[in-house]
């Protein structure tokens, strides 16, 4: 435990030396006149205000995007049984062992021959496939753990798909969407190789990039970079601590684990 | 779906429109243009130019893409089976509880990617890096490990099995999923913790083991990709060229789109290669048990 996070530790405490000293010589667990001004000097030699608020508008489109995609596609595949069940949730897993890799390249000529690179689309959508093919898996396992006749019931009574998705299937899957959100933040937040393709210029950069151009000015003061390095991962886990509870959680039946 | 389900069940079919459309756009149709740009020279500048099969031709004569093919198959060999047999042994540590050393086993993982390779370019710096520095006060000197081939191979395989998160989380459900009533009748025969272990753990864990070392073969293929872009550059000498990064550099920098399209497509045929191995090992081991 001590060892898994003794790198972010350490990244906090070297972000908060003073920048501009020389290296230390020894290991010193809290550097001398630790401060913020690592922060102000990161905030300064890139636009990461800017970075940041667009990333926080990426992730606010793509969370809830991706939820709901993956809901229905998952409350779908639910639907069936037997060999169906079988063939499709296993193209599904098929879908998401493709390595994102092996996309890279075409998606881009895709995009750029429909004039939208440059643009936040190619970057959005991804959130229609549910974000990720494994969240639509997760989503149609639990709804499989759901008792059919709820279903079948609400059906008697004349309910449509939409309407059996948002009152009767959604809330008994809350766990299953706290896991989902918080993984499908992670993608949006963390996503370093679409902004990377896609998009240029100031305006454009997501926090992710912020980070990499700050280390592309050849920056040598750790301080700084260590810094930013603390300002892209905090939002990630605080969103982290936030849902674990629904997902790490103690007892049996309780979290997403205990079924 | 059994005979004579309400109507309404095939209306619930649409809800998977979204999915579908935009799995067909963003994975299928990319998919299949890279099929075909790999028989094309294309630059991203002038229309695409066919040239058969050259591409596939060159990538059996260019030495760098066999290095690159090998440091990722060697990558997944090492990286694969430590990260499992961690997340295996933090799983079964802590399935009793523990959420506050669970939740710090999964905080790794949460970290951005490039924040992530920052954080390690800067531990594991040879002259300022915190490694170093207390490696130095205990009287080791040697810390120009990512200056050797296996230094650094070894250094991006130790990062990623910091970042373990989601294999370990899928092990704990397994885990807590095992019916707790055999463990107690092992406690009444007095089998011992290794007997435990590999009697009755280890059978009934096998098949999730199995998926998520599928699964892990195909994400080890890309997370080198970042790492190696950040911390090494590829070096040293090609030693971390993996295939995604040699693809980026191909198709990317020097925009030669049709021939990193052919090294996708070889790439995606060796991952399903192997996925497809693992999946008929398990089968064979399967029937062998049922035998």
């Amino acid at each position: 435990m001590v060892l898994f996070l003794a790198p972010l530790v350490v990244m906090l405490t070297g972000s908060l030396r003073p920048p501009g000293l020389p290296p230390p010589r020894g290991v010193e667990l809290l550097p001398e006149g630790a401060g913020l001004a690592a922060y102000a000097a990161t905030f300064e030699l890139v636009p990461f205000g800017r970075a940041l608020l667009n990333s926080v508008l990426l992730a606010a489109i793509m969370v809830p995007l991706s939820v709901v995609t993956a809901s229905w596609a998952g409350l779908a595949l639910a639907q069936t049984s037997g060999w169906r069940w079988r063939t499709l949730a296993g193209a599904v897993l098929l879908l998401v062992m493709v390595p994102a890799t092996a996309v890279w390249l075409t998606r881009f000529a895709v995009f750029k021959v429909l004039g939208l690179t440059g643009t936040a689309v190619p970057l959005i959508a991804p959130a229609l496939m549910g974000g990720s093919p494994l969240f639509v898996l997760l989503y149609a396992v639990a709804f499989r753990r759901l008792p059919q006749e709820l279903f079948e019931a609400a059906r008697l009574e004349g309910a449509g798909p939409l309407r059996l998705w948002r009152s009767i299937a959604l809330p008994l899957v809350r766990p299953t969407t706290a896991a989902v959100a918080l993984l499908a933040f992670g993608l949006s937040w963390s996503n370093f190789i679409d902004p990377l393709l896609y998009l240029s210029g100031e305006d454009a950069l997501t926090a992710p990039l912020a980070l990499h151009s700050l280390e592309l000015l050849g920056s040598t003061q750790w301080p700084v970079l260590l810094a930013g390095a603390v300002v892209v991962t905090l939002p990630a886990v605080l969103a982290f601590l936030g849902a674990q509870r629904m997902f790490l959680g103690e007892e049996r039946g309780s979290g997403w684990l205990g079924r | 779906m059994k005979p004579g389900a309400p109507r309404g069940r095939e209306a619930m079919v649409w809800l998977a429109a979204p999915f579908l459309v935009a799995a067909a756009l963003l994975v299928g149709l990319p998919a299949l243009l890279a099929l075909g740009l790999a028989f094309t020279e294309y630059d991203a500048l002038s229309a695409p130019r066919f040239v058969g099969v050259d591409h596939f031709l060159r990538l059996w004569d260019d030495p760098l893409f066999w290095t690159a093919l090998g440091n990722s198959l060697l990558f997944a060999a090492m990286a694969v089976p430590l990260r499992l047999a961690v997340a295996l042994g933090l799983a079964l540590l802590l399935h009793r509880g523990g959420r506050l050393a669970r939740s710090a086993v999964f905080l790794p993982t949460v970290v951005p990617d490039i924040a992530y390779a920052l954080l390690w370019l800067w531990l594991l710096n040879p002259l300022y890096g915190p490694l170093a520095l207390a490696l130095k006060a205990v009287g080791v000197a040697d810390t120009g490990w990512l200056l050797t081939p296996w230094g650094a191979r070894g250094a991006l395989v130790a990062l990623t099995v910091f970042q373990l998160g989601e294999v370990f989380v899928v092990l704990l459900a397994a885990r807590r999923e095992l019916p707790e009533e055999l463990y107690e009748l092992c406690e009444l025969e007095g089998g011992g913790a290794l007997t435990v272990f590999s009697k009755v753990t280890l059978p009934l864990m096998a098949p999730t083991l199995a998926l998520l070392a599928a699964r892990d073969v195909v994400v080890s293929l890309q997370t080198t990709f970042v790492p190696a872009l950040v911390i090494t550059q590829g070096g040293p000498r090609y030693a971390t060229t993996f295939l995604p990064l040699y693809i980026y550099q191909n198709g990317f920098e020097y925009l030669r789109l049709g021939y990193a399209s052919a090294m996708t497509w070889v790439m995606f045929l060796v991952t399903a290669a192997m996925v497809a191995a693992q999946l008929w090992v398990l089968r064979g081991w399967r029937a062998s048990k049922e035998a």
